[in-house]
């Protein structure tokens, strides 16, 4: 563990130096939390809306902007730095396994996803937001976000080492938008058109989504909340092994 | 996995290989041999194209082997990659460094890699920063380095575990005289403390200034090998010449190019 730990810290002094990358990934999920809210939160009065539980339509919405900000994948393209300047190549020439130059960069993505997830969710209680599943609650509210940086992040780097190429890993990162839109991300999955509830139900992102949303809005549904946890850790491991095997046979 | 019958040799490449499926086969290397001795300089030369990056990638693990073998400081790179990793260094072309970071960070990082403490590495990094007198700049980042400090520092990088081989890729591409000069003086001064040095690099001058023995490789073939001065002499015995021609004219003669007007033309046979 101990050459991804130092593989992680590289990482996370590169993305604290590097405050232009950081800084999108907290402010452009506020943007849109504001706007959808400010858009659509009249329709969804909180007395009469059932699924909102009491809260506000902010409530509802934390759960995108937390799945955005998990999914910018910066992490990916500082890969690409390293392999287009010649670093990359150093630490392969160093004994350390091939799974912690993998594995390094996820420790601190996933440092990061704590520390963006805590900061998001903290506005929100400002913000009049609660999290009805209490301090537990809470934390496993970070540690799922967090866990989804790092599958993203994962799938992200995976790109990276196929292409090579910052201006492919950047096209791929677009791939989320369709998905986070192809979720229940205004309504509820019951509440969407048949179309689009059978792509929702097809789409991993749905099932992270609605665990974040019952944290948030619910007491403790397990049921919910393995369902997150459990696609969420398998996306991970898939990711993690098609990048070890790809690092591995690197030319 | 050290092996025997490796005794002495440095580097040794028997046959070695290397083809890139794609739509055609590319041969980039079609099959060196090679044995550097501990304790030489050895030169790689050879036009661009010609194999020279491949066969370093290929002695230094970072490229796969399509055939033959490579033994470095007498561990077979290819079944023992992490091994032969503790025993050699590496110093690629254009100095492969984390902008972000500062020296002092970046040797102390390669020496956490290599196995060592956080204190042992910190001791290191400053042993090293002063060998290529980069004390004073030790904290700043990188990225605010100029060309031949940031050489000096991919040198000392490559030196933090101490190994018997360092492998440098054109070191000095780049560089202003003056830099140029400052990094043989480190390459000296590292060889002379019992390291091997194998290094590909342009600049004939250079060659003749450093090396114990030169290899030139052309077509993914070695096509000449010798000391500088054996090479210079075959070629005067060879050609008839009145005085000893240059490294220069015996790579020209070596690549099949000729020099005509101050350029350099390729030779139909």
């Amino acid at each position: 563990m101990t050459p991804a730990w130092v593989l992680g810290q590289r990482a996370l002094r590169e993305a604290w130096r590097t405050p232009e990358a950081l800084l999108p990934t907290l402010f452009i999920p506020l943007f849109f939390l504001v706007v959808n809210v400010g858009q659509a939160a009249r329709i969804f009065p909180s007395k009469s809306t059932a699924f909102l539980h009491g809260q506000g339509y902010g409530a509802f919405q934390l759960p995108s902007s937390l799945l955005l900000a998990a999914s910018f994948g910066s992490a990916a393209l500082f890969l690409v730095e390293d392999i287009e300047g010649g670093y990359f190549d150093k630490l392969r020439a160093t004994p350390i396994p091939r799974t912690a130059i993998v594995l390094g960069r996820l420790i601190a993505e996933s440092v990061k996803g704590v520390l963006l997830a805590t900061a998001l969710v903290l506005l929100g209680l400002v913000f009049g937001i609660t999290v009805a599943s209490g301090v537990l609650g809470f934390v496993l509210l970070v540690c799922l976000a967090a866990l989804w940086a790092v599958v993203f992040s994962g799938f992200m780097q995976l790109i990276a080492l196929k292409t090579r190429s910052a201006a492919a890993t950047n096209s791929a990162g677009l791939i989320f938008f369709p998905l986070l839109f192809l979720t229940p991300n205004f309504v509820p999955r019951n509440l969407l058109t048949r179309p689009m509830e059978i792509a929702a139900t097809f789409n991993p992102v749905t099932y992270v989504m609605e665990a974040l949303r019952s944290l948030i809005l619910e007491d403790l549904v397990w049921s919910k909340i393995l369902y997150g946890f459990g696609v969420a850790a398998v996306l991970g491991v898939v990711m993690l092994v098609l990048s070890v095997r790809l690092i591995r046979n690197y030319d | 996995m050290s092996d025997a019958t490796h005794n002495g040799a440095a580097v040794q490449a028997d046959g070695l290989v290397k083809h890139y499926a794609g739509k055609d086969v590319i041969e980039a290397v079609r099959g060196v041999d090679l044995r550097v001795e501990g304790g030489e300089v050895f030169g790689f030369l050879g036009p661009n194209g010609a194999g020279k990056s491949t066969t370093v990638k290929m002695l230094t693990t970072l490229l796969s082997i399509t055939s033959g073998t490579a033994f470095v400081a007498g561990v077979d790179v290819a079944r023992d990659p992490d091994e032969a990793r503790r025993r050699m260094g590496v110093a690629l072309q254009e100095a492969g460094l984390d902008p972000r970071q500062t020296g002092r960070e970046l040797l102390v990082l390669q020496g956490r890699l290599f196995g060592m403490s956080p204190s042992e590495a910190l001791t290191r990094a400053g042993e090293l920063l002063a060998l290529v007198e980069l004390e004073d700049s030790a904290d700043r980042r990188i990225k605010g380095y100029s060309g031949g400090m940031k050489r000096r520092l991919d040198l000392a990088s490559a030196l933090v575990h101490e190994p018997e081989v360092l492998f440098l890729d054109e070191p000095t591409t780049g560089l202003d005289p003056a830099s140029r000069l400052t990094v043989w003086d480190e390459l000296r001064r590292i060889n002379n403390r019992g390291t091997t040095i194998f290094l590909t690099t342009q600049y004939l001058e250079e060659a003749d200034q450093l090396c114990d023995r030169i290899a030139i490789i052309d077509g993914g073939l070695i096509v000449r090998e010798g000391t500088p001065a054996r090479l210079k002499a075959e070629l005067r015995e060879r050609r008839g010449l009145a005085s000893d021609p240059t490294l220069d004219d015996v790579f020209l003669d070596a690549t099949g190019r000729t020099r005509v007007a101050g350029d350099v033309q390729e030779v139909s046979a």
